[in-house]
């Protein structure tokens, strides 16, 4: 694939002999929104790590812009940004305190940073509350200064891991509004989420995951035909066919 | 380094919004040193009271005795019935009781001899036996007024001198005697004055710098739990600049909050010259560096806080206590030879030799140069432990 901008190549990792990641291997366009599917435990958030050079891979490597993330994590950190699922800031520092300090962490210059914080905080409709302390501000707003944290320094790609949980329609409508505006922008993102609509809304294509493994990798549409009747069908009933309707938890 | 000094600065700006954390390392210190000085300011080290039973309430002797006790400036006198003293030894409320007999005046007045009695519960406690000393010593200088009085007046009667005369002429020598002894005492003391100031302040302002360390050894295991270490980790920030910005920001703390601490010392107790005030914040920083260093070894194993302030607490509590902060070690004894493996050895040493008039860098060169020398090791374990425990970069 002459576009690739990402390629993940047989990536095994284990902990204490569980195999959380288990042969994974796929590959990104550029440009691309690019979902990971899969339940809890299926290794998404694994997967994520590695690839954000915070883990290195037992086996496999990814490239990452020609970059390999086990011979040139630095040049790898230079194109990424990572908005974790968890909400990842310090809540005694403002929003803005918070995206200078994260700039200033992917080698931004003081002047630039506060420039950059102020236009994402801008674009996440945080302008107002540019100087409040995070810890007083909404799950939504929280959120969307974590996103926002992420953007910093420009990535050329973006890990979205479940960026939108427990956030009310209107907060989850601008991230998605936001991540197409950046996607039209030329920035590529590899997203996870448990929300099958959002992925087949945002995502040009899919990868589902189940015990550490990809099971299936498409277009939304070219996995809807993988059950047959595509017209009616879902992504979630792809998904619950793919991974089954066993609780994971 | 622009990366090192912006996780510094977060840090120290994170430490002073705290209240928690501020109360911990600035407040409760402070309030150590106004205990201390409520304690120790008087001057004189020792305060007690002398229990006294006087079955002879109207004798000039038992009186010249107890008022002789009482114009002591570090000992009160407070009367008891006999009861009151017996019920009071019965419940522990004292420990010793003097008890000055019925005919203690009159058989001193006729040269004969008396006793007084020491009634006490076990050996009498520590204030009890320092009292007991001074009743004797009190005692002792009576009789042996009485003794040179009668002596006198016996050598004296022959020639027709008059008792009275003899009594007034050796009362004044002894009283010219008292106001010009002819034997003084000097007191001298190694590695600073005796002051129990002197001999705890290097320790408690050490204690309070090394519980520092608990703050410390949280570092990481905060980034962990707000989520922000991954996310550190994955910016291009390395972690020997994570480790240096959480290392300079644990010094800065330490050294300020020391600085602090030494000025209230420095302004309360009058410890120190401008210069030895100098010296000791010169020791101060070093100690803050390798205390620092120290927290991060801890931060490096610790997997959450619990873990954090469970072996830093051990740690601490270990190194204060080898360090002789609350008591003396002796020299050559088996605690010292192991308290040589304590930070708080060479940093107490290092701030009692401070404040001993004369000093000047070279004289705690040897502590600064261990001090210095546990920063570095602990650096370098410190980063080697973290990418070995946490499985990380």
């Amino acid at each position: 694939m002459p576009d690739a901008f990402l390629v993940a190549d047989d990536l095994h990792k284990s902990f204490n002999g569980h195999k959380a990641v288990n042969g994974v291997s796929f590959s990104i366009e550029k440009g691309e929104i690019f979902g990971l599917l899969g339940p809890n435990g299926a290794g998404k958030t694994t997967t994520i790590r590695i690839l954000s050079t915070v883990l290195p891979p037992d086996r496999g490597d990814v490239t990452i812009g020609g970059h390999s993330v086990r011979r040139d994590a630095d040049a790898v950190r230079r194109l990424i940004g990572v908005c974790p699922q968890e909400l990842a800031f310090y809540p005694d520092m403002s929003a803005l305190e918070n995206l200078v300090f994260f700039g200033r962490m992917v080698g931004l210059d003081g002047g630039e940073a506060k420039a950059q914080a102020v236009t994402y905080l801008d674009l996440m409709g945080l302008s107002e509350r540019t100087r409040g302390k995070v810890d007083k501000f909404s799950g939504g707003m929280k959120r969307r200064v974590n996103l926002a944290i992420a953007l910093m320094g420009h990535p050329q790609l973006l890990f979205l891991d479940e960026p939108t949980v427990g956030i009310d329609p209107q907060s989850r409508n601008m991230i998605y509004e936001t991540i197409e505006r950046l996607r039209d922008g030329g920035m590529t993102v590899l997203y996870t989420t448990h929300y099958m609509e959002e992925a087949d809304r945002l995502c040009s294509r899919v990868a589902i995951m189940d015990g550490g493994k990809v099971v299936a990798l498409d277009t939304p549409r070219g996995l809807k035909h993988l059950i047959g009747r595509s017209e009616k069908a879902t992504l979630e009933d792809v998904f619950l066919k793919l991974t089954g309707r066993g609780l994971r938890d | 380094m622009s990366r090192v000094l912006a996780i510094a600065v977060r840090e120290v700006r994170s430490y002073f919004q705290d209240r928690a954390d501020l109360v911990f390392g600035l407040a409760l210190p402070i309030a150590v040193f106004a205990l201390m000085y409520g304690a120790f300011s008087g001057g004189s080290l020792f305060n007690g009271t002398a229990y006294i039973v006087n079955e002879d309430p109207d004798g000039a002797y038992s009186r010249l005795l107890i008022e002789r006790l009482d114009a002591k400036e570090n000992l009160t006198v407070t009367l008891l019935s006999r009861e009151e003293a017996e019920a009071k030894l019965s419940d522990s409320d004292i420990l010793l009781v003097s008890i000055i007999p019925e005919e203690f005046s009159d058989r001193l007045s006729q040269s004969w001899s008396t006793q007084i009695t020491f009634r006490q519960r076990g050996n009498g406690g520590m204030e009890g036996q320092i009292v007991a000393g001074m009743v004797r010593g009190e005692a002792d200088a009576l009789s042996q007024e009485l003794q040179a009085e009668r002596q006198v007046r016996l050598a004296l009667a022959a020639s027709g001198i008059g008792g009275e005369q003899a009594t007034t002429t050796v009362q004044g020598l002894l009283q010219r005697e008292k106001e010009a002894p002819i034997i003084t005492v000097k007191e001298t003391s190694i590695g600073g004055e005796a002051s129990l100031v002197h001999q705890f302040m290097p320790g408690i302002v050490s204690m309070f710098v090394l519980f520092a360390v608990t703050l410390g050894s949280r570092a990481i295991v905060e980034e962990r739990k707000k989520g922000t270490l991954e996310r550190l980790l994955s910016t291009r920030v390395t972690v020997s600049e994570l480790f240096a910005g959480k290392f300079v920001a644990g010094a800065a703390r330490g050294f300020s909050q020391t600085v602090i601490l030494l000025a209230l010392a420095y302004a309360v107790f009058r410890l120190f010259t401008p210069v030895s005030f100098l010296l000791m914040l010169v020791v101060a920083l070093v100690f803050s560096i390798a205390a620092s260093a120290l927290s991060l070894v801890i931060a490096s194993v610790s997997r959450n806080d619990d873990q954090a302030v469970s072996i830093s607490v051990v740690f601490t509590m270990a190194t204060v206590m080898l360090g002789g902060t609350f008591f003396e070690i002796p020299e050559g004894s088996f605690l010292e030879a192991i308290g040589r493996a304590s930070v708080n050895t060479y940093v107490n040493r290092a701030f009692a030799t401070a404040t001993t008039p004369g000093s000047g860098l070279t004289s705690v060169a040897y502590e600064l140069v261990v001090l210095a020398g546990i920063a570095a090791v602990a650096l370098v374990l410190s980063r080697s432990l973290f990418r070995a425990v946490q499985g990380g970069r």
